[in-house]
């Protein structure tokens, strides 16, 4: 392993330290913080594939992560009440089996990156920007102003859903689900991006003519990549509603694409594992300063603003000595 | 096939008010060096563009071995077999050597959609790609990234990548722009053999290579070709002296 995989998989294991020993600390709030941060770092996961190695810089992210939140919000309110999701043209019944749930939401959040995707990626630079922003922000209103699911109060769901052989409800066991996923998602990266499809996508990146030159083209391969990224944040979205047992149009605010971004950057631009480093330190930055001042996303900007001055490469950067992917 | 690989008829090109390409017809036969010289500005780039489709012509028609290309797009024709290098150097600076000629072979074969294999564990893509390093003169340099390269293993490795398209024409823009005498001599021998592998229409400023490596010149000059001609004929040319080659002398 080089240095780059050694610092990825420390990562990755102290993030299930932290829970194995709130475990044996009883600490089940500290369990629910490191699962917040494995859902948060899963979302980013998806975000890097675009904006790490596709420089695509998607200022909508929200979309895709609310998405899947409502997805499995609406699946779990109707398995509860008993009324159909939809009668046309086929019958669909709610579940509250997560192994149906997800599947469902990655499809329906890669349907949405597809269409965004395919109108976003004829732009580029900041229209882009304001592009992937504008469509996220059409979901938001959407969800605000559509009663069937709440509204703007969004939408609880009181039952966590479940998992065949697990207790959902023990925090730990969620923690296992959710730490699983990830280091999929993390390893699924770690391929693609060694991949033909990833040497594409990083060439379209550095050198778009050449891409074009040697006969690839770089619409296809960044709308693909678009779509397995929405399809990864649409499963952190999902996770994350049944995190908190409940979804609302929050999950598609712009502050929220903005958070994922954050997770990115301050973990480390198209490095593997630096969603999960800056979705760690943003959750430890949360909970540290968050109870002793109501200002602390002014330091969260600071450094932030510290980190792309003079560490580009953030947090795994730093921990890699500044030395290559 | 005997015809020409490359007709260019017609061609027109303007950039508001200004001509960049008048009305030009040439074409590139089997096993040739054509070589495209003129002085700066007179639209040798943007001939090559309007070749490859980067940049869309105003008027005109091209057709590659037998077929009109006007239609097909940048990437299409790239890999219908129309392999380019640049003028600037246009690499993928964090690649190392050869996973930019493996991005070539990839290209080529037209097959990027593949997420699992690790292309660096790809035969298909690392064999060929050290394959025509080495033809470039790159051996040894595999592992180091494009952008710690030298200026002239840069523009080796830019004829790595087109030869690594297996392409039926080459359009090299200044292949020897920047380099040394040294390197200039030695990148000449390399094109020589080139041209048994498919015919090359050659933008080249160096006057010693040119005629060195040319059997067909065309001179352009304000977006026109004003002769075609053997070496000899357009160095004895009196327009040309005069528009062109009178200004080095
Ligand atoms: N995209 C563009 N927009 C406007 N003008 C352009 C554009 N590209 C080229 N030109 C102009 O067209 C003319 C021809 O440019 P071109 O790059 O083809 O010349 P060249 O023969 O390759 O010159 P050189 O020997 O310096 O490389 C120049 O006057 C240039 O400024
Ligand atoms: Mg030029």
């Amino acid at each position: 392993m080089n240095r780059a995989a050694i610092i990825d998989a420390g990562l990755f294991a102290a993030l299930v330290a932290v829970a194995l020993v709130a475990q044996a600390a009883g600490e089940p709030f500290v369990i629910t913080l490191a699962t917040k941060a494995a859902i948060f770092a899963l979302a980013g996961v998806g975000l890097n594939l675009v904006l790490g190695y596709g420089g695509l810089v998607s200022f909508g992210h929200a979309a895709f992560f609310g998405i899947g939140g409502y997805v499995a919000g609406i699946l779990a309110s109707h398995a509860m009440s008993g009324a159909p999701v939809a009668t046309f043209p086929f019958t669909m019944q709610g579940t509250n089996e997560m192994l149906a749930i997800w599947p469902m939401a990655m499809a329906v959040a890669g349907l949405v990156a597809l269409a965004i995707g395919a109108l976003s990626l004829r732009t580029s630079g900041v229209y882009f920007i304001m592009v992937t922003l504008a469509f996220a922000q059409m979901l938001y209103y959407f969800a605000i102003s559509w009663p069937a699911y709440g509204g703007e109060d969004g939408l609880s769901f009181y039952v966590r859903n479940t998992f065949p052989g697990l207790n959902t409800f023990d925090p730990i066991q969620f923690f296992a689900i959710v730490a699983v996923l990830l280091g999929l998602a993390l390893g699924l990266s770690a391929l693609i991006v060694r991949s033909r499809f990833g040497l594409a996508l990083r060439a379209a990146r550095a050198a778009p003519g050449r891409a074009v030159a040697v006969g690839i083209r770089p619409f296809g391969i960044r709308l693909t990549a678009f779509v397995i990224s929405g399809m990864i944040t649409g499963l952190a979205g999902a996770l994350y509603a049944d995190l908190n047992r409940f979804v609302s149009p929050a999950m598609l605010s712009w502050h929220m694409s903005g958070e994922i971004m954050v997770f990115v950057i301050l973990g480390g631009v198209g490095r593997l594992a630096g969603p999960l480093a800056g979705a760690g330190a943003y959750i430890l930055l949360e909970h540290l300063l968050g109870g002793v001042s109501e200002y602390w996303q002014a330091l969260l900007g600071l450094l932030l603003l510290v980190i792309v001055l003079f560490a580009p490469g953030g947090i795994v950067g730093m921990l890699n000595g500044g030395r290559g992917r | 096939m005997n015809g020409p690989i490359l007709e260019v008829e017609g061609l027109q090109k303007s950039f508001g008010a200004l001509k960049a390409t008048d009305e030009v017809t040439l074409d590139l036969r089997p096993g040739e060096i054509h070589a495209l010289i003129g002085p700066n500005g007179a639209g040798k780039s943007t001939l090559i563009k309007l070749i490859t489709g980067e940049i869309a012509a105003d008027a005109g028609r091209i057709r590659f071995e037998g077929q009109a290309i006007d239609t097909v797009d940048a990437a299409g024709r790239a890999r219908l077999g129309l392999a380019r290098s640049f003028q600037v150097s246009q690499l993928v600076p964090d690649f190392t050597a050869l996973e930019n000629v493996m991005l070539a072979v990839q290209g080529a074969s037209g097959e990027s959609f593949r997420f699992l294999r690790p292309a660096l564990a790809d035969p298909a893509l690392t064999e060929p790609a050290a394959f025509h390093l080495a033809h470039a003169g790159l051996s040894g340099r595999e592992r180091v990234a494009a952008a710690a390269l030298s200026h002239g293993e840069r523009r080796r490795l830019e004829i790595a990548m087109a030869l690594a398209m297996r392409p039926r024409a080459f359009l090299l823009d200044e292949p020897m722009a920047g380099m040394g005498a040294d390197g200039a001599r030695d990148l000449t021998a390399l094109l020589s053999d080139l041209r048994t592998e498919a015919p090359i229409l050659l933008v080249e400023h160096d006057m010693d290579a040119v005629f060195a490596l040319a059997d067909r010149v065309s001179v352009l000059v304000y977006g026109r070709v004003i002769a075609t001609g053997s070496v000899a004929e357009i160095r004895a040319d009196p327009e040309v002296r005069r528009s062109y080659l009178g200004e080095e002398a």
